[in-house]
């Protein structure tokens, strides 16, 4: 059993800056990862980001990841341990982990969640076949392990996960046989879809898949079109050849360690799905549970980091620390979260934390 | 998707559940996640419904009327994916420190 | 329409396009950016401040054509790749720098296809120069030739087979 001060749980771009802000500001910071490695989501982003020099932009996600990274491991208030998945939090506060297949039991005084999000899964006839898979998965292949995930890929879904990986994969030299998105407009940045048109993939708005094809693994998909209303107009079906069907439909918060906590949660389609409830300075309903980063709504790694930035620093001047600085790191960060948002792509986000305020 | 045909189709993974057996369960009255997961197994697998969860919800909510925003959401037990009763056993407790107990 | 197909409009690319008499003065940035998105990479890369986005991010970037050398640092540190430079002094002739994130990497001298907006082969090309430097962070810089009435057309390239 271990005390702690401030444990952060996750080690994506929401958690690397939560873990770096409260540790900048002297607090002792624990931060935890499932996974082998930090960086969450970051690692496999190979292209500049968006947003201003504030949140790096023009700068390469996995080089985003490498610098924050660089600086959480050369503070001696930081400790970091990989491998170490939070699966639970009790009513008295105990996290529990597993970390290299030892149970472990930690009080944290503060904690911040930032879990981040899981995929969203369509349904179509056949979908449990191999050769189905996420952006996610299709990313780790590729970008971390190395491999080829097919020779030829159906996207489904023309958000910035669906274009960006689409993308990743040509450079991989995979051919895209189409980007299929369900709504009459695509959804992720146009200067994404631009440079995959221009390289001759064809985005197909109102499109759906309907069925995969194949025996051991996908050999082809039925694609459909869609009616206004979203239902499949009849006779519009068209075989597509892939081996692989890749799904970027969207993302829910993984808020699993919120509702054990009994934060107060709400259901906002905008965000997401279910998410916490939270003030201005990323707290939730539970005194000492802070949130940043998708968990709390699913938005750019660039405001994710910003929150991450945000909960750490409100987290560590909970406990006393950086309070000459605080006001005015914390009137910067929100500026910044303003200047994300403001814009016309970021209307949904602002109507979901619109509705999050509404009782 | 309201055609016969996609009735074979999984919608939870772990648990082989398909489409039509979930309808099924509906129909006969089990109207909310909570019941039907621990009538069918549903979300009870390995990733513990984070593939299926949303799908199923959608499901119940098409079919019943009833919106997702009030829908019954099933607890979210510990621990969030499965553990040894051997690492549990081993576990390293100090009981002085408990603080619930102080 | 650019939100369906990603292809933008020839009204869109008018309205970015720089006056014939500046781009027969030699190379010119030509930002092909549409939607208002948080971002200005474009803005705090240029070395002459030639291109505006200081009160908001979510406005769309403005250049000044006369500022604007056409050295394509903007072009390299566009994350959205949406830039473009275009020289048309030499007579008869059109030079394109484009932003080019793929392998294998083409030769310098090397005939390929000549692609536009929406992915279509319209003629030809000659390679002339690929830059490539660490402040270009791994986006290469392609020089095409091109005739000079494709100069706001071509858009990209593929390598014959």
């Amino acid at each position: 059993m271990e005390h702690r001060e401030i444990v952060v749980v996750g080690g994506g771009p929401a958690g690397l800056c939560a873990a770096l802000q409260a540790a900048r500001l002297g607090a002792k910071v624990l931060l935890l990862e499932g996974d082998d490695r930090l960086g969450g989501q970051l690692i496999k982003q190979t292209h500049m980001f968006f947003g201003s020099e504030k949140q790096h932009a023009g700068t390469r996600g996995v080089d985003i990841s490498a610098m924050l990274v660089k600086e959480l491991k050369s503070m001696d208030n930081v400790e970091i341990r990989t491998n170490a998945m939070v699966i639970g939090r009790y009513d008295d506060g105990a996290l529990t982990v597993d970390e290299n297949d030892e149970f472990k039991l930690i009080y944290p005084e503060k904690v911040v969640f930032a879990t981040g999000a899981s995929e969203k899964m369509l349904m179509f006839a056949n979908n449990d076949l191999p050769g189905v898979y996420g952006a996610g998965a299709v990313q780790t292949l590729m970008n971390v392990f190395g491999v080829m995930p097919a020779k030829k890929v159906l996207m489904v879904g023309a958000g910035n996960i669906g274009l960006i990986v689409s993308y990743q994969l040509m450079q991989a030299g995979v051919e895209i046989a189409a980007i299929l998105d369900a709504g009459p407009q695509i959804g992720g940045y146009l200067v994404h879809a631009s440079k995959i048109r221009r390289a001759g993939v064809p985005i197909l708005t109102r499109h759906s898949v309907k069925e995969a094809i194949g025996t051991d693994m996908v050999e082809a998909a039925v694609i459909t079109q869609l009616d206004e209303s979203w239902q499949p107009i009849e006779g519009t079906e068209k075989t597509i050849e892939c081996d692989a069907i890749c799904l970027a439909v969207g993302l829910s918060p993984f808020a699993d360690l919120f509702w054990q906590a009994g934060c107060e949660m709400k259901f906002i389609p905008e965000l997401g799905g279910h998410v916490p409830s939270r003030d201005e300075n990323m707290e939730t309903s539970i005194e000492g549970i802070y949130l940043a980063g998708d968990v709390g709504g699913i938005e750019e790694a660039s405001a994710a980091m910003v929150e991450g930035y945000l909960a750490g620093l409100n987290a560590a001047v909970s406990l006393g620390y950086g309070l000459a600085e605080a006001e005015g790191l914390r009137a910067d960060l929100k500026d910044q979260l303003n200047d994300l948002r403001s814009g016309p792509v970021g209307d949904k986000i602002r109507s979901g934390l619109a509705k999050l305020q509404d009782d | 998707m309201s055609n016969k045909e996609y009735d074979n189709t999984i919608i939870c993974r772990c648990e082989d559940i398909t489409r039509g057996e979930l309808h099924r369960w509906i129909d006969q009255g089990v109207t909310n996640l909570e019941e039907l997961k621990r009538l069918s197994r549903a979300t009870m697998g390995p990733c513990q419904g984070r593939t299926c969860r949303q799908l199923i919800l959608q499901e119940i909510a098409a079919r019943t009327g009833v919106p997702i925003s009030e829908a019954i959401i099933p607890s979210y037990r510990q621990p969030l994916r499965g553990v040894t009763l051997g690492a549990i056993a081993d576990m390293k407790l100090d009981e002085e420190e408990k603080p619930h107990e102080k | 329409m650019l939100k369906v197909t990603g292809i933008p409009t020839t009204e869109d690319v008018a309205g970015v396009t720089p006056p014939i008499e500046r781009l027969e003065k030699g190379p010119c940035a030509v930002i092909e950016c549409y939607q208002k998105i948080p971002c200005n990479p474009c803005a705090t890369s240029c070395p002459f401040g030639a291109i505006v986005r200081d009160n908001d991010i979510n406005e769309l970037p403005v250049i000044d054509w006369e500022i604007c050398t056409g050295c394509a640092i903007c072009v390299v540190n566009c994350p959205g790749l949406a830039i473009f430079t275009v020289d048309l002094s030499k007579p008869g002739k059109a030079m394109i720098k484009l932003p080019y994130e793929y392998l294998p990497l083409p030769q310098v001298g090397e005939i390929v296809d000549a692609v536009d907006r929406g992915g279509e082969v319209v003629g030809e090309a000659k390679i002339t120069k690929v830059q490539e430097g660490k402040a270009f962070d791994r986006t290469r810089l392609v020089w095409l030739e091109v005739p000079r009435e494709q100069a706001m057309i071509v858009r990209h390239f593929r390598q014959k087979e």
